[in-house]
């Protein structure tokens, strides 16, 4: 069922909804960008709407919702391992469809891979519920047409913002009360509300079906050895890269306690596939990017049957060095069709 | 929270025994039954955890024979007998026993590559009939770099053991040379009937392989063990990944058929 | 011809090399202008100047070749930069139909700042205003520039007055994933500052310039931008006579606490200026008093918050001209 009402009446339901949840959407932090004069888009928990925004595509993705960058798994007291309580609220996510299909990547890994789910995923995950944010004609560097990744059914609510309008369909019978309440006092108005998706995007590409390791060779990745400066911004802004890193620690001021925690890894940055002793297998950024690239465009596809990459583009808008991954998966489209060298 | 396949259990230490300088043995008292091949998680609460492949096992124990390469090892090697650990695991796949009945196993080992087959190799010697014949060739760096000295010593009274070293010293009297050189000189008048595990350093690996290939081994008659960053042993982390084959998950052990596809 | 050279001079003009001819030269707050002036300046150089230009070292352009007959018309010319570039942002021009009211504070110049540069720390261009608004129009012969960072691209240790462009960077620890960027950046380009100590890292405040590399470099926004301060390097001086670097004075001071204390010290050159000199620069007056008696008196007023530093003493060094050594 689709209502449309003012910004204040549903902010009534935002308050509502905060009962139950954190609810967590795109916001601007004024002044915290990279350069001076510059604001961050990103995930941060919102208290009304007008603290959402939707028209800027976010720096870093939704994914901290159920994967933060820096994650206790125990905490240490002598010779006791204790796993650090979560709270109790549902989470609730604004979330485009690029994003919300990357859940489903993060999901192959975290639940299907190997003989177990993880434990600290799933106890988020089973709490998230999305609202869909549609995008009007997507944002630069958006190819999610060309990954079918631009469409989802899988939200419980759908918002729209037209002035000081909210537009808001329920797709999950869990939260029609939370309307129907408002609806006999307020000035909430049923209407027809379909979700819109981008079916064209600037950046279109055509995913070569064989990448294979004859390509491995190919002097295409030299390139990128003296471009790439192996930040890894490529990889933390990426709502499906899933990698993490195990690190113990003490407490200074009490070395008998400390705690085990996990934090995220990048493929791109040196280190990644270094082993106790020093020795790496992948050494240089020609060799990284070529694995990213394998990963997000075959290797998970390979075993999951989809591929990993939702097209966000959040990759190509943040690499400092402009290095496009569309483009490079372009390139290799090109190379197979035999028409770069 | 669900079952938490992270969480460690704590295990003793029953014996140390130092191999070389660098290099101890752990006995632990533990009741996982690993497949032999398969790794553990070992961790220091506040240390950190590192992958350590199981040496043996038996009823109630397993050894792991552990190189001081970095932070966790280092600390690992200051515990002493009674002391404590924490593992977890076992992670991943072990050597395909049964696929080595009633042929020609010949074991190629370099270096710390020993540790992770020393349990097939003691498997086979428990029971001879079980093989045609069973040749171990050892390599190391130096003399003072020998693993399971004692072990080598009891086993060469059973079946063919080769041990060499890259450069030898005035005490050693025994072969002198890369572990290539003895496979070169090998003869199997039936190779299809050979099986081959190889397991060392990734050079090591990469050139006896190739002499079991120029031999006429066929390459599905040779398995051989990878060694990689791993974290989490449970094909979340990414860390272990080669193309799309996780190597905690479907590793170490691999059959060469498929070991060959996997480019790092 | 007869003419009052104190006030040409004074109206930005100057004597030069050719008798009767003068050169023009043209105040550019901050180094940043709109290009509608350089129509203005065309036609000076065009109709009353040599169809030169030249730009100055401190940002401006001066004109040169204009007969001195010319410079009332001259004056009316620019009369829109002096309205656009001066009045407009709240500097105190009476007419601005008859030209330059001072010229001995000099032109403020800048970086380009975070306008542009990726380094900046702030908006170069608006101090710079901001400043030029309180020290013009004023006979005092001084010279300030100001840098958006540490960088100091503008020569900022070559002025009476210094401003470099600090921030305060907030580390979150929830975001750092231990890649060690920061800690080597900071070794690599600054000041070595962090060190990493259990996978996060710390800031050694002491050591830290404020220069805000750690946030540049930080892939996951663990490092943003805290609060803007600045660094006031002070009484650096070419010349003649004496010729050094300017010294750190202020560190971690805010805007207001920077005005104030370029305002101040225009009443600290009032009060100990030596008269009997042609125009003693500040930096030698400041050689007379000590340091301590600018110091109070620049300070007056001046809020200094928890974090401000104030150099407490300051080695200039000493410059030789010494052809024993040559
Ligand atoms: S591709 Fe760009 S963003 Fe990614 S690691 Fe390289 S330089 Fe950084
Ligand atoms: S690889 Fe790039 S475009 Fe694809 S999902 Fe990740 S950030 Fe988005
Ligand atoms: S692209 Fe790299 S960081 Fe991202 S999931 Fe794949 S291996 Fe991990
Ligand atoms: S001083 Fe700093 S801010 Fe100014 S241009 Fe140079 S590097 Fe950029
Ligand atoms: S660069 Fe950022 S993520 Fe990396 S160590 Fe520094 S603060 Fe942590
Ligand atoms: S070790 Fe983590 S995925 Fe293999």
């Amino acid at each position: 069922m689709g209502y449309q009402m003012s910004t204040v009446e549903f902010n009534n339901v935002i308050s509502k909804l905060l009962l139950d949840y954190r609810i967590l959407a795109p916001v601007c932090l004024e002044g915290k960008g990279t350069f001076s004069g510059t604001d961050l888009v990103t995930y941060g928990d919102i208290e009304r709407i007008q603290d959402v925004v939707f028209d800027r595509k976010t720096v870093y993705s939704a994914k901290e919702a159920v994967f933060p960058p820096s994650e206790t798994m125990f905490y240490f007291t002598e010779e006791e391992f204790k796993q650090p309580s979560v709270d109790q609220k549902g989470i609730l996510v604004f979330a485009r469809p690029c994003d919300i299909n990357a859940f489903k990547r993060l999901d192959a890994i975290y639940l299907e891979s190997g003989p177990y789910p993880d434990p600290y995923y799933l106890q988020l995950r089973e709490k998230l519920k999305f609202v869909l944010m549609e995008c009007d004609h997507g944002f630069k560097n958006c190819f999610c047409a060309s990954m079918g990744t631009n469409e989802t059914s899988d939200f419980s609510l759908l918002v729209r913002s037209e002035g000081d309008q909210i537009f808001c369909l329920i797709n999950d019978t869990g939260f029609e009360d939370l309307i129907s309440e408002s609806l006999a006092s307020n000035s909430i108005r049923k209407v027809d509300l379909q979700p819109g998706f981008v079916q064209r995007n600037k950046t279109r590409l055509q995913i070569p079906d064989k990448l294979d390791n004859s390509l491995f060779s190919h002097p295409l990745w030299q390139e990128y050895a003296s471009r790439c400066t192996g930040c890894g911004r490529c990889n933390f802004s990426c709502p499906t890269c899933s990698c993490f890193t195990m690190q113990d620690l003490f407490y200074r001021d009490n070395p008998s306690c400390g705690e085990r925690r996990r934090v995220w890894a990048s493929c791109m940055i040196e280190g990644y596939t270094e082993m106790a002793g020093g020795q790496e297998v992948r050494k240089t950024q020609g060799e990284r990017m070529r694995f990213k690239v394998m990963h997000k465009f075959s290797d998970f596809k390979k075993r999951f049957g989809f591929h990993m990459c939702v097209g966000c583009g959040r990759c190509d808008d943040v690499c400092p060095e402009y290095i496009s991954l569309p483009r490079c998966v372009q390139k290799l489209q090109e190379i197979k069709n035999g028409g770069v060298r | 929270m669900a079952q938490n396949p992270y969480l460690p259990h704590k295990v003793k230490i029953l014996e140390i025994k130092r191999q070389t300088k660098i290099d101890y043995t752990f006995k632990l008292e533990s009741s996982i039954k690993p497949d032999n091949g398969q790794f553990v998680e070992v961790s220091l609460p506040k240390i950190g955890e590192c992958p350590i492949s199981v040496s043996d096992f038996g009823d109630g124990w397993i050894e792991m024979t552990i190189r001081r390469v970095g932070k966790v090892t280092n600390v690992l090697h200051d515990l002493k007998e009674g002391d404590h650990m924490f593992i977890r695991g076992p992670y991943g796949n072990g050597f395909p026993l049964q696929k080595y009945k009633d042929k020609h196993l010949v074991i190629a080992a370099g270096g710390t590559g020993l540790a992770p087959v020393k349990s097939v190799v003691n498997y086979f010697n428990d029971r001879l009939d079980l093989v045609k014949q069973l040749n171990l060739l050892t390599g190391f760096k130096s003399p003072e770099d020998v693993l399971f000295k004692d072990e080598l010593e009891a086993w060469s009274k059973d079946f063919n053991v080769t041990v060499t070293v890259d450069q030898g010293n005035k005490d050693w009297t025994g072969n002198v040379g890369l572990i290539t050189g003895y496979v070169k000189v090998m003869d199997f008048p039936n190779p299809e009937e050979v099986e081959v595990i190889v397991v060392g350093p990734p050079m090591m690996m990469k050139f006896t392989v190739q002499e079991f290939l120029k031999l006429g081994v066929p390459e599905e008659n040779i398995t051989v063990s990878f060694e990689r960053k791993m974290c989490c042993g449970l094909g979340k982390c990414g860390h272990c990944k080669i193309d799309d084959t996780y190597v905690c998950l479907e590793g170490p052990v691999f059959n060469y058929t498929k070991a060959k596809e996997l480019i790092d | 011809m007869s003419v009052h050279t104190k006030k040409l001079i004074k109206n930005a003009y100057r004597i030069t090399r050719d008798r009767d001819i003068t050169a023009l030269r043209i105040r550019v707050p901050g180094g940043h202008l709109p290009v509608e002036y350089f129509d203005i300046i065309k036609e000076v150089a065009q109709k009353y100047g040599n169809g030169t230009v030249h730009i100055t070292t401190r940002q401006g352009f001066e004109v040169p070749g204009i007969p001195m007959e010319m410079v009332d018309k001259v004056n009316r010319l620019i009369a829109p930069i002096l309205k656009g570039l001066e009045k407009d942002i709240g500097v105190q021009v009476n007419d601005e139909e008859i030209g330059y009211p001072a010229a001995g504070t000099r032109n403020v110049s800048g970086c380009i700042g975070n306008r542009v540069c990726p380094f900046a720390n702030y908006d170069t261009t608006d101090l710079a205003l901001k400043l030029e608004r309180i020290i013009y129009p004023n006979d005092y012969h001084v010279k300030i520039a100001v840098s958006g960072c540490p960088n100091d691209c503008i020569k900022a240790h070559m002025q009476d007055i210094g401003v470099l462009g600090q921030v305060e960077p907030l580390y979150n620890p929830d975001r750092c994933i231990s890649c060690g960027a920061c800690v080597d950046n900071c070794h690599k380009r600054s000041t070595g500052a962090l060190t990493m100590v259990n996978y996060r890292v710390e800031r050694d405040e002491k050591r830290c310039l404020g220069c805000g590399e750690c946030v540049l470099t930080c892939p996951n926004s663990a490092w943003t931008r805290g609060s803007n301060y600045y660094r006031v390097v002070i009484m650096g001086r070419t010349g003649k006579k004496n010729p050094r670097i300017a010294r750190t004075f202020l560190e971690w001071v805010s805007e207001d606490t920077v005005l104030k204390v370029v305002a101040n010290m225009y009443d600290y050159i009032e009060k100990h200026i030596d008269r009997r000199l042609p125009k003693e620069h500040v930096g030698y007056i400041v050689d007379r008093t000590g340091l301590n008696v600018f110091k109070d008196e620049v300070l007056k007023e001046a809020e200094l918050d928890a974090k401000a530093k104030v150099a407490q003493f300051i080695d200039f060094g000493r410059y030789f001209y010494d052809r024993n050594q040559m």
